[in-house]
Order: C-alpha cells, then sequence, then structure tokens
C-alpha cells in the first residue's frame, strides 16, 4: 500500500493482506471518509474482531480494541456507554459478525446502539484458509465443503430490517466513492448502522470476485423514487441477488438510541462523571436498624 | 452465646419469604443479632421451601441444625421438620392445610394449630394478610410486648396505606394473642444488653452495595440464579448512583460489554454463576492479555451443568483459579460473610485497576441469600485507587499502552482523553499495541505480564484468623464456611481445645504467610463444600502440604458448626 501525504488517518504501508486484497479498497475508503468529516484520530475508537478484517485497526490511525472472535459489537457497545464522545466503530468480517457473533449482532441492532459496524463480507473465512462462511453461496467448494455448501445463505441485510435496524446498507470494496460516502452517512446516523460490504477475496473466493461485482452492482441511492424509509420495499430489495446487486442504503429510520434509554445519565460521558459517594451512605442506611 | 431458631417453611408462592422478612426486621428492631438463611427449590409456586432465622444474644454468623419453633405453612413443613425440633420446641401450624397423617403429627402439647387464613378473613382482612398471623404467632414467643412488631409492619405496609398497615398489625395481635393464651407463659430468648446500630442486609445487598461503595460505573450481566439478586440491586439504584447497568443477550456479551467499558475508562463488573462464568472465560484470557481490568462476581451453586440451580457449593474454586487458557495474571477473591462481601468488593476493583487484569470474586448461594446483622459499614474504610494512569498532556502523542516498566505495569491512558491515541489487542504486540510475530517481543511480553502476578502474590490478602494462638489443629477454610469455622473454634475452645480457625479472604494467589502458618506443628483440617477438595489442591500445589484431614460437603445444603464438629468426631483434640 502506498500511503499518500501525511494526514489525521494515515495508513501504514506494511500489511498482513494479500496484495489485490478487497481489504484495501476499504481502508482506504474509510480513511477518506473520516478525513472528509475533518475528525481527529484520537476521537475515533476502533473495536475489531479476528479474521482479516480484524486487522484493520492496526493500519490506520485512531483508538484500537482489537478483541476476540465474534466479540466486536458486545465490546463496542460497552465503550460507547462509557464514553459517549467517541466514534466508535465496529469492525469484523462475515464469519466474525454473523457466524461466532450472530446471537450479538440481532441484539446490537436492538440495542440500537450509536456505532457503526463495518462488515468485510467476502463469503468465506480468509483467515483460516478459505472455508464456507454464512455468506458462501450455495454450491460453493471449500475446505470444509468438499461437496459445495448446502446452506442458504444468511442474510444481514433482511434480517437487521426485520429487526427494523435504524441505518442498513451495503457497499463495495472496488468502488470506493461509494463506501466512503456511505461510512460518512453511518457516522452521521443517530444509532445503529451497519454497512455490509463486498470484499472479493483474492485468494480464496474465485466466485465473487472484482469482475463479477463490478459488473453486478448498481447504486440504489441513484435510483429515481426509491424510499429508503419504507421497510416493505427495503426488506423486498434486500433479497435481490443475482445478475444484479444492490447497494447503497436500504433503509434508514431514527428511534431511540441505547444511550437515550438511560435519559439524563448518559448526557455526559458516562468515565467523566464523578463518584456520588452520598447516594452510597444514603443506601448504607437503608439497611440501619436500632 | 444464647440462641434461638425459628424455621418457617412451605410452599414456594405461600408467602414464607414475607413472614421471614416481618420477623427479620422487627428481631432486629427489637435488638437481637441475626443470622438467617434461606433453602428454595428452582420453581416459582409449589414445591418445599424454608426461610430459617438464628437469634442471639452476640453477633452470630452460621445456622443450626436444631429448631425452636417451626412454622408450618404446609404439611410438609410438618412431616420433614418434626425431627429437628430441640426438646421443648413449638410448632405453630395450620390445620386447615393438613391431611389426616400430618395431624396426628401434631396432636401434641406443643404443637399450636391456627388456621392463618381463616383466623384474616374473620377480621375482615384479605387472605393475602395471613403472613402477619403467622408472625404475631412466632412474636409472641419471643417478646412480651407486640408494640416492635407493630411498628413494623408499620414501616413496611404504611406506604400502602394506612388501612393495610392497620390490617396487618390487627391479624398479627390476633396470633400473637392465640399463642399467649395457648402457650402459657415462658422465658423469652436472651437479648444483648447493648446491640447498638446494625445493619440487616444479605450479601446479595452487601456485594453490589460494595462495589458502589468503590465507584462502580458499568455493569453488564445476563440473570442467573444466585447471583441475579447483584444485577437487581444495581439495575435498582443503577441511574441515582451514576452507574450503567445493561442487561446483555448471553454471558459472553455481558463480560465483553463490560471490558469495553473498561477499557474506556469506567469500573466495570459483571455478576454470573458457574455456567455463565465458564461462557466468560473466554473474555478473562482477552483481559488478561490486553491488560484490562474486570470484577466478576462468581455466585457459585452446585455443578456440574445446571446441578442444583438454588442451593449452595463451592465447586467453582479451582475453574476460577485457573480461570481461562493461556498464562495471564489474575487473582481470585472469597469473601467469608456479608461484612467482608462488602469491603473486599472495593478491594477487589483496587486489584483488577492497580494490576490491569481480571479478578473474581466467589461468592456462593448460601452467602448470597443469607441475611445477617452486622456493624454498619465505613465508607472512609473504602479506597478508590485506580492505578496507573497518565493524563493526556502527559501522554503526549506517542503514548504507548505496553511501555516496559521496571514492575511489568504500563499507566493506562483513556481513549479519547489525550492527544495520543490507545491501541490494545488480545493478540500478541508491541509496547504501542500493534501485532507481532517475533519470539523476541512476544516472550518480553509474556515476561512483563507475568511480572503483575508476583506482585499480586506479594501483596495478597493475610488469612483472617480466629481462636488459638498457639493451637493443636487448625480449621481452614475460604468463602461462605467462615463463620461456621468460627463457631465450631469457639465450642471446640470452650471444651478445652486449642483451635484455631483460618479464613481466607483471597484463594488465589494463596498469600506467603499461609504457607508459614501451616509450617507449624498441631493437625490441620481444610473444611471445604466440594467434593474433590479444591481449596486442598491449591495448598498443596502452593506449599506441598498435605492437612491431616478433610471435611467436605457437596450435597447442596451449607456447611455449619455441628457438620464440621460431627465430621472431626473428636479427632482434634481429647474427647472433643
Amino acid at each position: 500500500m502506498v500511503a499518500s501525504k501525511q494526514t489525521e488517518f494515515t495508513l501504514t504501508k506494511d500489511t498482513a493482506w494479500c496484495p489485490g486484497c478487497g481489504n484495501f479498497g476499504i481502508i482506504r475508503a474509510l480513511s477518506q471518509a473520516l478525513e472528509g468529516l475533518g475528525l481527529k484520530a484520537n476521537e475515533v475508537l476502533y473495536v475489531s474482531g479476528i479474521g482479516q478484517a480484524g486487522k484493520l485497526p492496526h493500519y490506520i490511525k485512531g483508538n484500537v480494541l482489537n478483541t476476540l472472535h465474534g466479540r466486536t459489537l458486545p465490546t463496542a457497545t460497552g465503550a460507547k456507554l462509557a464514553n459517549g464522545d467517541l466514534h466508535v466503530f465496529a469492525i469484523g468480517g462475515d464469519g466474525d459478525g454473523y457466524a461466532e457473533g450472530g446471537n450479538h449482532f440481532l441484539h446490537a441492532v436492538r440495542k440500537n446502539v450509536n456505532i457503526t459496524y463495518l462488515v468485510h463480507d467476502n463469503q468465506v473465512f480468509g483467515l483460516t484458509k478459505g472455508q464456507a462462511s454464512p455468506r458462501s453461496d450455495q454450491g460453493m467448494v471449500t475446505g470444509t465443503t468438499p461437496q459445495g455448501v448446502a446452506l442458504e445463505a444468511f442474510n444481514p441485510l433482511a434480517t437487521a430490517i426485520t429487526l427494523n435496524a435504524g441505518f442498513v446498507a451495503r457497499s463495495y470494496a472496488g468502488d470506493r466513492e461509494h463506501l466512503s460516502r456511505t461510512i460518512q452517512a453511518a457516522i452521521q446516523h443517530e444509532g445503529f448502522a451497519l454497512i455490509d460490504i463486498l470484499q472479493p477475496c483474492v485468494t480464496f473466493n474465485k466466485i465473487n470476485t472484482y469482475q463479477f461485482y463490478s459488473s453486478r452492482v448498481y447504486d440504489l441511492d441513484q435510483e429515481e423514487g426509491y424510499d429508503r424509509t419504507d421497510r416493505q420495499v427495503a426488506w423486498a430489495r434486500s433479497f435481490e441477488w443475482g445478475e444484479r446487486i444492490p447497494i447503497g442504503i436500504f433503509y434508514q429510520t431514527l428511534r431511540p438510541t441505547l444511550a437515550d434509554h438511560y435519559g439524563e445519565l448518559l448526557k455526559k460521558p458516562l468515565v467523566k462523571q464523578e463518584h456520588d459517594k452520598n447516594y452510597v451512605a444514603g443506601l448504607i442506611d437503608s439497611y440501619k436498624i436500632g | 452465646m444464647q440462641t434461638f431458631n425459628i424455621k418457617i417453611g412451605g410452599e414456594a408462592g405461600q408467602g414464607l419469604v414475607s413472614v421471614g422478612n416481618i420477623l427479620l426486621q422487627a428481631i432486629t428492631q427489637e435488638g437481637w443479632h441475626l443470622f438467617a438463611h434461606q433453602d428454595y427449590e428452582s420453581r416459582i409456586r409449589g414445591g418445599h421451601n424454608f426461610f430459617q432465622i438464628r437469634l442471639a444474644d452476640e453477633p452470630v454468623a452460621t445456622w443450626e441444625h436444631e429448631i425452636d419453633v417451626l412454622v408450618a405453612l404446609d404439611e410438609a413443613t410438618v412431616t420433614l421438620g418434626q425431627g429437628e425440633l430441640r426438646p421443648g420446641g413449638i410448632v405453630i401450624y395450620d390445620p386447615d392445610v393438613l391431611g389426616d397423617e400430618a395431624k396426628k403429627l401434631v396432636d401434641q402439647p406443643n404443637c399450636f394449630g391456627l388456621p392463618f387464613a381463616k383466623i384474616a378473613q374473620d377480621l375482615g382482612q384479605p387472605k393475602i394478610v395471613a403472613n402477619a398471623v403467622a408472625a404475631g404467632a412466632v412474636w409472641a414467643l419471643l417478646s412480651e410486648d407486640i408494640t416492635v412488631l407493630h411498628q413494623t409492619l408499620e414501616a413496611m405496609f404504611g406506604s400502602k396505606g394506612e388501612k393495610v398497615a392497620a390490617g396487618n398489625q390487627k391479624v398479627a395481635s390476633a396470633g400473637f394473642d392465640r399463642v399467649r393464651e395457648l402457650a402459657g407463659s415462658r422465658p423469652k430468648p436472651a437479648k444483648p444488653e447493648n446491640p447498638g446500630a446494625r445493619l440487616l442486609l444479605q450479601g446479595n445487598q452487601a456485594l453490589p452495595l460494595g462495589a458502589l461503595a468503590a465507584g462502580l460505573k458499568f455493569m453488564s450481566a445476563y440473570p442467573m440464579t444466585p447471583a441475579t439478586g447483584v444485577t437487581e440491586y444495581i439495575s435498582e439504584h443503577g441511574q441515582e448512583a451514576s452507574v450503567v447497568m445493561e442487561q446483555a443477550e448471553d454471558e459472553i456479551s455481558a463480560i465483553n460489554m463490560a471490558i469495553g467499558a473498561s477499557f474506556a475508562g469506567a469500573r466495570s463488573m459483571t455478576a454470573t454463576s458457574g455456567g455463565g462464568f465458564a461462557l466468560m472465560t473466554e473474555a478473562l484470557s482477552l483481559a488478561g492479555s490486553a491488560e484490562i481490568p474486570i470484577v466478576v462476581i462468581n455466585a457459585m451453586r452446585p455443578g456440574p451443568s445446571t446441578g442444583l440451580p438454588t442451593r449452595t457449593e463451592q465447586g467453582d474454586l479451582r475453574y476460577a483459579a485457573a480461570m481461562s487458557f493461556g498464562d495471564f495474571p489474575r487473582a481470585v477473591l472469597s469473601p467469608g460473610d456479608v461484612e467482608e462481601a462488602f469491603y473486599l468488593m472495593g478491594q477487589a476493583f483496587n486489584l483488577a485497576e492497580e494490576y490491569q487484569m481480571p479478578v473474581v470474586v466467589l461468592s456462593d448461594q448460601h452467602l448470597a441469600d443469607s441475611h445477617v446483622t452486622v456493624p454498619p459499614f465505613d465508607l472512609s474504610k473504602v479506597e478508590i485507587r485506580r492505578g496507573k494512569t497518565v493524563s493526556g498532556t502527559e501522554a503526549g502523542p506517542d503514548y504507548l499502552r505496553y511501555k516496559y516498566t521496571e514492575d511489568g505495569i504500563s499507566p493506562r491512558l483513556y481513549p479519547g482523553w489525550g492527544e495520543g491515541v490507545v491501541i490494545s489487542a488480545g493478540d500478541e504486540h508491541d509496547e504501542e499495541g500493534h501485532l507481532i510475530e517475533d519470539a523476541e517481543t512476544r516472550q518480553k511480553m509474556m515476561e512483563k505480564r507475568m511480572a503483575k502476578q508476583k506482585l499480586v502474590e506479594a501483596r495478597a490478602l493475610e488469612p483472617v484468623l480466629c481462636g488459638a494462638d498457639e493451637p493443636d489443629a487448625m480449621l481452614i477454610g475460604f468463602g461462605s464456611t467462615k463463620g461456621a469455622i468460627r463457631e465450631a473454634v469457639r465450642i471446640l475452645n470452650e471444651g478445652g481445645c486449642k483451635v484455631q480457625g483460618v479464613h481466607l479472604p483471597q484463594v488465589f494467589p494463596l498469600p506467603e504467610s499461609l504457607g508459614e502458618l501451616l509450617q507449624r506443628p498441631g493437625r490441620k483440617f481444610i473444611v471445604e463444600s466440594n467434593y474433590t477438595g479444591q481449596l486442598e489442591e491449591l495448598i498443596a500445589a502452593r506449599f506441598a502440604l498435605k492437612p491431616t484431614g478433610s471435611i467436605r460437603r457437596y450435597d447442596g445444603r451449607p456447611i455449619n458448626a455441628q457438620y464440621i464438629l460431627d465430621k472431626l468426631r473428636g479427632g482434634v483434640c481429647g474427647g472433643q
């Protein structure tokens, strides 16, 4: 990777990714989005899982908590509740988020915690060398599915829309402008924002390649008359997958975020609040007899 | 010491906890010390449960098997409880719930039939007020004067309206008068001369209260008996105490959320029981590697698997000490009673933050659910030490989260508090926090982290001793056996033995001084509530010492002094 001029979100030259990896497109788009919004590196926290995607925060400037496989969402949720001033990203792959972390995904959507979730969706387990993921197409032959994948692929967008996620988008690692724009919209959205990013894995996924996607993706954001506030329409569109694959913001709605449920308590970052000894003294007294 | 034991038995949902709570308040108000434990089944209605109160003229910290008053709200209490009755003990039963066989059992002069519900209804009160009839009936055996019980009912039900409080008082008087009539004049249990102010609370209140006193800021948890009380307590008081308590979708999420909050700079904890603790262990390894402070309360219940969900055991000690995969520093604390539970929570948070590591606090069902009267907690004794931190200015733009230091502790900067960024990883990393693969850095980082374990060991909490200073025998335990051991030691020493009790508030790493103590001559008995002798194993591993004997219990019921004495069967000294 070639780092251009020194900027707030300068990228590291050395990475552990394969040449041509879709992750390069994603990290450049992320850097561009953050620069574009004029954010400072110390205001940003990337919570990442394990997998090729989980390494991303080590190659861009910002606060980092590189946690366990599948556990990015609860960790990011805790960090955001503790310090609402941080711009928190959860970053992981489709195996990390939809397999190991599937339960957390459902509940992070329900909680509507105000974070941006980037899923590097390459439809395989890259770091462990190409086994099937919940996103692999039926029939795909991998090390763990020599007869071809039998199961229907997981649909993260439909799942998120079903749970009334506030911001549901898909973008493509091969379209830096689109991805950067979508990331900025996600950051500006108040609430949980999912961006499922189509990410070619040049080493292990010979089906869903740059060529495969470039000839198929089209931008919903540019489609005249598409109403991203219509949940039924968005849900139906999330099943389109074949000769044409939609990218863009499928669905957006505003509902109270997790912090809103705490009312006054989280109007100021929790970590900056003083410890109230008097309240505890009163509680102790409430048990006093005699 | 003079004690008096009241056992209230009934089906779940019959109100035995209400009767128990009324009596706890009134007994404490009247001036006694008390210890009360609960035994309940894993069901919401039916079954057979009991609530047992031991009152005394001195502070008490354990229960007794023999009963002075048995209050039977159901038939099973009569059939099961008769054998536990002390000579001269009284049974107060509801004749309307007994079958013919049970009626024969209570056809005795010491058994008083009071149709609780009928008495309440005859006085124009709803059936639910029957609990106050039972409380009044018991009160007649404790005191000549019902004033304090009336005051208690006023305090407990006054908020529901004058009529409700008055109704409760009226039926309590009916129960009181009836038993006075039937029992005649009897000596009443001895009272302490100057009891002074006492707190009445249970472990599941003292633990979260201790956490709040220690400056807890964030908790996340998933409900699991017997830890749920801690979670509900923080949920109830969180807003006012400026604490976030977030219910998680599972225990894995709970611990990871708390770790995320702690990384961001909030004092954080979670609470669970064995099965939930098992789910959390992966994340504890993360906290070890990434050096993120975290406190976990593990309220033990008998395993394996779901085991006996509502009973007690100390079977997770080995698991807590081993905690997770890989080597990383940790500590395990084991409060022995309600008072220690309060103060140890502060110690747990200080340890976690000073050494940037996971700390487990081992509670159990017996500690969690038992009520006791204790001296008022002293907040000035709760010191908040957050360990080595740096301000944003001190940290500068080139802050290194895992900077090599002499003691292995790298000063923490909270993310967003300075110009520098904070980089943490569970993967092996360099001083900055970025991922590495080389052998040299790996070895250095491992040694940096494990250097902290030596410091934790050097500072381990000292054993708490009682009884003889130069003993012929020692009784050694941890956690909720503390009160039982203390009482067994007292009884043995009153009988002419020289016995010392050794309670361990910290079980991992064990304090060096325990080794010295165990080198002294005399017989040693290790007392614990598990099958394999997990404390014994930890002591053997650390000090290569085998005890004279082992006293173990694993039937799901709490150890008390009598249990210890029965197992010793004179093996301690002389005929004792």
